[in-house]
């Protein structure tokens, strides 16, 4: 197909259709660079902020993106439509990338799933109602942080699930796994989020608590 | 609904994950009438309102540089394949087409050449290096005499290892099983500042093989005569001359080629 084959394409195409995902993806290993050029920035988005939100490192998460769509264009062909959407294959393949740079790197510290004392953000924590006002900007890095403390296998569901709004379905075609261990791994990440939040809460509360002065009299 | 069956599902009715109305109905009352339960889902709605505020934020994508260097893995990738290079434009056509005439009658030329100073004076010392021996050590492998465009530096590493790593080129020809040009002229391959690739054979093996002595000769060519060997080049410097070894034999033919940049 000629430079301009994508153009020619959606020429062709009916009726102000974009050209889907498997659409370019045939153009892109016919040699069209416009097609894979267009793909590109239509995924490495995704691609790129699973990484970062993985990682936590922009560096990996730059590193990864450039590996899967090298991956994708040398390997296009592996690529099975009936597995699943060409989204969930480069996350697939970006999951694989950062787990590997995270073991190599290690930068990571699990979170361990019992409550403990001291690794609460302080960021993360609000009189009240701990988790209320997480929406204020200078709480979302705490966050972001307190996903990127969470165990590989359970920041990977949160990432996808909450943060990439994927169905439990798409997850579990990423991750490699059935749909209930997607499912039963969300819940407890989400657990070990809640309970951090609130044991913060309760610190913060007892610290705050009046302290009547010793009476002499 | 007990507080049990209302742990297991707080997550999916706090992220209004689809699920049956009837259970959704009755995890809403249990949450009304249990206030542990009720402050569970508030938690759990609290984190869904911060987790999509974190969605909703995240803007971040990959610098241009990247873009910039997977363009040109691509381009060098399809300048590799036979029968994915893209479409030229009839000037493009006509431009390869001279150029290849060129470089064919050059080398003709050149090569009557050879074959007529090699019959006058055949050269004895070069019969014994020039029969092929597998104990001849491998060359280093050359880089590609015609340097892809790699927009950055930091990745310009990354890209040149994996295209090193998951692809060979098919077009490098390895010295495993052909036959060697003669060692002598081999062992000085340039200057040292200079950069090869493999000799390229020009006729069958069984031909190569029956070689039994020649001389390497240093010519020039036009740039685009690398597209006849399918090698990679920059349509804007074709015109351009690069520096090629040809090793002919003592017959006079052309045994094979390399580009020396």
């Amino acid at each position: 197909m000629s430079a301009g084959g994508l153009a020619v394409h959606r020429q062709k195409m009916t009726l102000q259709t974009t050209p889907s995902d498997l659409d370019l993806l045939r153009l892109m290993m016919a040699g069209d660079e416009d097609a894979f050029t267009e793909l590109y920035r239509r995924r490495q988005g995704g691609v790129y902020r699973f990484a970062l939100q993985m990682s936590g490192s922009p560096a990996i998460a730059e590193d990864v993106t450039q590996e899967v769509f090298i991956v994708l264009m040398r390997t296009a062909e592996r690529y099975d439509p009936t597995r699943g959407s060409l989204a969930a294959y480069l996350y697939g393949i970006a999951r694989n990338y950062v787990l590997r740079r995270l073991e190599q790197d290690r930068v990571f510290v699990p979170l361990a799933d019992s409550s403990e004392e001291g690794t609460t953000h302080p960021a993360m924590i609000a009189e009240g109602d701990a988790l209320g006002d997480l929406t204020r900007g200078e709480r979302i890095q705490s966050l972001r942080d307190s996903i990127l403390a969470l165990p590989a296998h359970y920041r990977e569901v949160v990432v996808l699930c909450d943060l990439h709004e994927m169905s439990y379905i798409e997850a579990a075609n990423v991750v490699g796994c059935a749909v209930g261990t997607v499912r039963s791994r969300l819940h407890r990440a989400r657990a070990l989020l809640v309970e951090k939040l609130r044991a913060a809460r309760d610190r913060n509360s007892a610290s705050q608590e009046v302290k009547p002065a010793r009476c002499f009299a | 609904m007990n507080c049990h069956d209302f742990e297991a599902i707080a997550s999916d009715l706090a992220r209004d994950h689809l699920m049956e109305a009837a259970q959704r109905e009755k995890a809403l009352a249990h949450s009304a009438s249990c206030g542990r339960c009720a402050s569970r889902l508030a938690d759990e709605r609290a984190l869904t309102d911060g987790l999509r505020f974190v969605a909703k934020t995240a803007n971040e994508e990959a610098p241009a540089r990247v873009e910039a260097a997977l363009l040109a893995a691509f381009r060098q990738q399809r300048a590799a394949l036979p029968g994915t290079a893209p479409a030229r434009t009839a000037r493009q056509r006509w431009l390869y087409a001279a150029a290849g005439v060129a470089a064919v009658a050059l080398i003709v030329t050149l090569l009557a050449l050879a074959a007529s100073r090699t019959r006058d004076s055949q050269q004895p010392g070069l019969q014994k290096a020039i029969n092929p021996s597998p104990a001849v050590p491998d060359e280093p492998r050359p880089a590609s005499p015609q340097p892809q465009a790699s927009p950055s530096p930091e990745k310009r590493e990354v890209a040149v290892q994996a295209t090193d790593q998951r692809r060979r080129p098919a077009n490098r020809i390895r010295n495993v099983g052909r036959s060697k040009p003669p060692a002598d002229d081999l062992s000085r391959p340039a200057a040292a500042d200079e950069i090869a690739t493999d000799f390229i054979p020009l006729m069958n093996r069984e031909t190569l093989a029956q070689m039994d002595g020649g001389q390497v000769m240093r010519v020039e060519l036009p740039r685009s005569a690398l597209m006849s060997f399918g090698l990679p080049m920059d349509m804007e410097r074709a015109t351009e001359r690069i520096k090629a070894d040809v090793v002919v034999g003592n017959d006079g033919l052309a045994r094979a080629i390399r580009f020396v940049r």
